[in-house]
């Protein structure tokens, strides 16, 4: 390292780049026995941010608690006047099941600044597990133009929708993403992933046979929330599960059913839990889940004639990114009702 | 009231497995210790993951005699101590309010009824469809009483659109005309769609594994024969003693309490044939081919496969345990058998000249439930030549605890000369999957809301179980002082040893 200039982060060991596979394997000679290597992904987290690489190393180390894992934390910093890359490891170790050993998770950092920037599929990717794949966490906002060589190798690329400036921007940026990869890279907005505890409240608030009967007589959908997008991509996921096709009455958007009847929407855009309300209005009930600040589950109910005693509480999911990040890594698929609902908000975001 | 079949759209996606309807489950026998240790500890981890059914009911069904209030705070602090998960006190608040006690004698036809009215209540209440789940967790001596009751109160005959379902808990019967009996029975109140006989070996992750690991993965299934397995090990051990349970094991012993279910449920789902799919027909079509394959075992060679023995006074973990005989409620001349080691032959093309070892017992080092497949030698040339002791390949699969599967192979150590060791390639269910396994029950119960019977047993998967159990104690009976002694903490008996000697092997070290 350049004396003169001090790295901006400091999240481990310092290795020279070059030497990084065998500074780790030197690591694992000098635990010996008691330690146990895992890794089931690459993870792979993206920031320009130098305050987050000390959030972002705590962060990984909550995840490969559950979530064994390579982690290679990348803070780009394409200001800097000179063109450098450094490299930090570290392990992330916790006990396992009932204390008999430790397993460890290994943390490669890298600081690439300048002009190195445009390096880092050449500097990353050479030190990922091999046959293991590459989940990649992208912070912030995604800039033209994008690098085929970059995206080609990510098997799941990981964004926040709701941490975005200008959603309506970044979206099909994303998406031209998913075209240079032709279409093979999975996409995970910490957004929709944030909805997961909603999604299921809402189906079970429908499993009920009272809400069943009435869920292709709903009028209106009122839902408050933390962040329009979230909101947004909540109602494309309602909309587009029931049948409902976007439409424009009297200058007003509305969706209208399979049987063509209009239904309203509203999005409140409020300070609280990612979704504080969803309700629907259908003529003789009300249906709804909410979620008290603090609370840890939304509480649905069911305002129906012969129905005295209907009320659900569902798990609303933890709001901390890095239980968001472990659903996220845990659920897996290919999440083709994400596109569904973001093909419904996108145009209701511009 | 819609119809039952119409499905919510909303669910699509959220989960690989359709969601249960709501339904009302009755536990017969509410007071006892299953209801409390994993009954509702299951049912609300179910709740707190979001995987019960909206307006699930619980109705316990017992003799005693105590109100809903006093029985949802015994088994409020049941789910404190043994509930996985922590108790959420807003989530606890609206999970009890859907629990409630209805007294009882189970003799007593009019508490039946007057159970039926209560459901119906509830249905109204809380919109559960007339949908039933009856949990027979009283004690096997009730099975018939309450089955007869819950078919002349009509309470087995679902009305139209819903479904009435019961799950009995094991033992199912104690030999094959005893399982006929009560199959007749269930019969008799049920259809087989609707029986589900729990074994909750088959709830265990690592049990459900083996059908992925060997079906898909193309490299093991090449291998899962004859041509390539010297032979298989399957071992439950466990270093309690009867721990209370004397009562009913002096009448059981282990090849009844664990060899009829558990071991040969392990034996079936490691030597099935891959099924025509998943459903729970075709799976169990499979495991019943491997029951009928099995080579009965009967007359002399009862003696000369199959060991008994019994505990005696030793050292578990420091410290000094009583004998069998001793123990609290056991007979003092006591022939019950704490351990049996069994050589079994499966008569099929796949298996033919595979001898599979199974062992279980009581006051053993340590608990553990495993099956190792162990691989034939390599060809006695190049590196397992006459100078070089190569051991053979073994694939170990976990059950419990530290669940995982485990390939052992040979590797050359670092140097300049040959020497070869063995190294083992291990995967820990702990390690890569950091987040806490369900509990059996919980997969069970759910099972059973959504109407999957694959893992449950099929009545005629129990009836052959007990048909190759019942000859060995047919052959026993004859001779019922013919039991071997071992000192608790050890593995068993010398004579265990001696019958898997006899095909030039030896029990695993575990």
């Amino acid at each position: 390292m350049n004396s003169t200039e001090q790295a901006l982060i400091e999240p481990g060991l310092p290795v020279e780049i070059g030497r990084i596979d065998k500074e780790l394997g030197k690591l694992w000679e000098e635990t010996g026995d008691t330690k146990t290597r895992a890794s089931l992904i690459n993870l792979a987290i993206y920031t320009e941010s130098a305050e987050s690489v000390a959030e972002n190393t705590n962060l990984i180390s909550r995840i490969a608690s559950q979530h064994a894992c390579r982690a290679l934390l990348v803070f780009a910093n394409p200001g800097a006047p000179r063109e450098e890359a450094r490299a930090w490891i570290s392990a992330h170790c916790h006990l396992a099941g009932k204390g008999e050993g430790q397993i460890c998770s290994e943390q490669i950092t890298f600081q690439l600044d300048g002009e190195m920037v445009a390096a880092l599929p050449n500097i990353v990717f050479s030190h990922l597990d091999s046959d293991l794949p590459l989940y990649f966490w992208w912070q912030g906002q995604f800039r033209e133009p994008l690098d085929k060589k970059l995206w080609g190798w990510v098997d799941r690329l990981i964004y926040d929708s709701s941490q975005w400036d200008a959603p309506a921007e970044q979206f099909p940026l994303v998406q031209k993403i998913r075209t240079l990869t032709e279409i093979r890279t999975i996409l995970c907005d910490l957004a929709w992933t944030r909805l997961l505890g909603a999604r299921y409240a809402i189906a079970q608030l429908f499993d009920h046979s009272c809400a069943l009967a009435r869920i292709h007589e709903i009028k209106r959908v009122t839902i408050s929330c933390h962040k329009q997008v979230t909101g947004l991509l909540l109602l494309g996921w309602v909309a587009t599960q029931l049948g409902w096709k976007l439409q424009t009455l009297n200058g007003r958007a509305c969706f209208l059913s399979n049987a063509g009847a209009p239904i309203d929407f509203e999005i409140r855009v409020l300070a609280g839990p990612t979704i504080g309300l969803c309700a629907f209005e259908c003529g003789d009930a009300t249906l709804e889940i909410t979620q008290q600040p603090g609370s840890e589950y939304f509480q649905a109910r069911i305002g129906c004639e012969g129905v005295s005693d209907a009320t659900m509480f569902v798990p609303a999911g933890k709001s901390e990114i890095a239980d968001t990040l472990l659903v996220a890594l845990g659920r897996g698929g290919t999440h083709p009702l994400y596109r569904k609902a973001l093909a419904v908000a996108d145009p209701l975001l511009k | 009231m819609p119809d039952t079949k119409e499905v919510n759209p909303l669910r699509e996606g959220l989960s690989s497995r359709a969601m249960p309807q709501p339904c009302a489950v009755v536990i017969f026998g509410a007071t006892g210790d299953l209801t409390h240790r994993k009954l509702v500890p299951a049912l609300y981890n179910l709740a707190a993951d979001g995987a019960l059914p909206p307006a699930v009911s619980v109705v316990g069904f017992a003799r005693r005699d105590k109100g809903d209030e006093i029985f949802r705070k015994e088994l409020e602090e049941a789910a404190r101590k043994f509930s996985r998960q922590q108790l959420n006190e807003e989530l606890w608040t609206g999970f009890t309010s859907s629990i409630f006690y209805h007294r009882s004698e189970f003799h007593d036809l009019e508490g039946y009824q007057s159970l039926a009215k209560r459901l119906d209540e509830l249905d109204a209440q809380r919109g559960t469809r007339g949908n039933r789940l009856y949990y027979l967790s009283a004690g096997p001596d009730q099975f018939p009483v309450i089955l007869e009751n819950l078919r002349k109160s009509g309470l087995n005959r679902a009305q139209p659109g819903s479904w009435a379902r019961v799950i009995v808990e094991k033992p199912f019967g104690t030999d094959l005309p005893s399982a006929q009996r009560l199959n007749d029975l269930v019969k008799d109140a049920f259809s087989e769609k609707d029986t589900f006989r729990i074994d909750h070996y088959l709830g265990k992750e690592t049990a459900q594994n083996l059908m992925v690991m060997r079906f898909a993965n193309a490299i093991f299934e090449q291998l899962w024969n004859s041509r390539y397995i010297d032979h298989v090990q399957i071992t439950a051990s466990e270093p309690l003693g009867v721990e209370g349970r004397a009562g009913y094991y002096e009448k059981a012993g282990a090849l009844r309490d664990m060899v009829q279910n558990h071991l040969l449920q392990l034996l079936c789902l490691t030597a099935m044939e891959p099924p025509a799919g998943l459903d729970a027909d075709a799976i169990r079509d499979e495991k019943v081919k491997v029951l009928k394959s099995l080579r009965p075992i009967t007359g002399d060679n009862v003696r000369k496969q199959v060991i008994r023995a019994q505990y005696g006074a030793g050292t578990i973990n420091g410290k000094r345990v009583p004998a069998y005989r001793d123990e609290q409620n056991v007979n003092p001349e006591s022939v019950t058998e704490t351990y049996v080691a069994l050589h079994i032959n499966i008569d099929n093309w796949r298996w033919a000249g595979v001898p599979f070892f199974v062992r279980v017992g009581k006051r053993l080092p340590k608990g553990a439930t495993e099956i190792a497949i162990q691989f034939k030698a390599a060809p006695p040339v190049l590196f397992n030549a006459e100078e070089q002791t190569v051991e053979s390949n073994a694939l170990v699969i976990r059950i419990q605890p530290d669940e995982g599967v485990a390939l052992r192979m040979s590797a050359k150590m670092p140097g300049s000369s040959l020497r070869i060791e063995p190294v083992k390639m291990d995967f820990h269910y702990g390690t890569s999957f950091g987040k806490a396994t369900p509990e059996a029950y919980e997969r069970l119960l759910l099972d059973a809301m959504s109407g999957d019977a694959t893992l449950f047993a099929r009545r005629d998967e129990v009836e052959e179980a007990w048909m190759f159990v019942d000859a060995i104690r047919a052959e026993w009976d004859k001779d019922p002082d013919d039991l071997a002694l071992y000192a608790a903490g050890t593995w068993g008996p010398i004579e265990a040893d001696e019958l898997i000697a006899r095909y030039g092997a030896t029990w695993r070290r575990l």
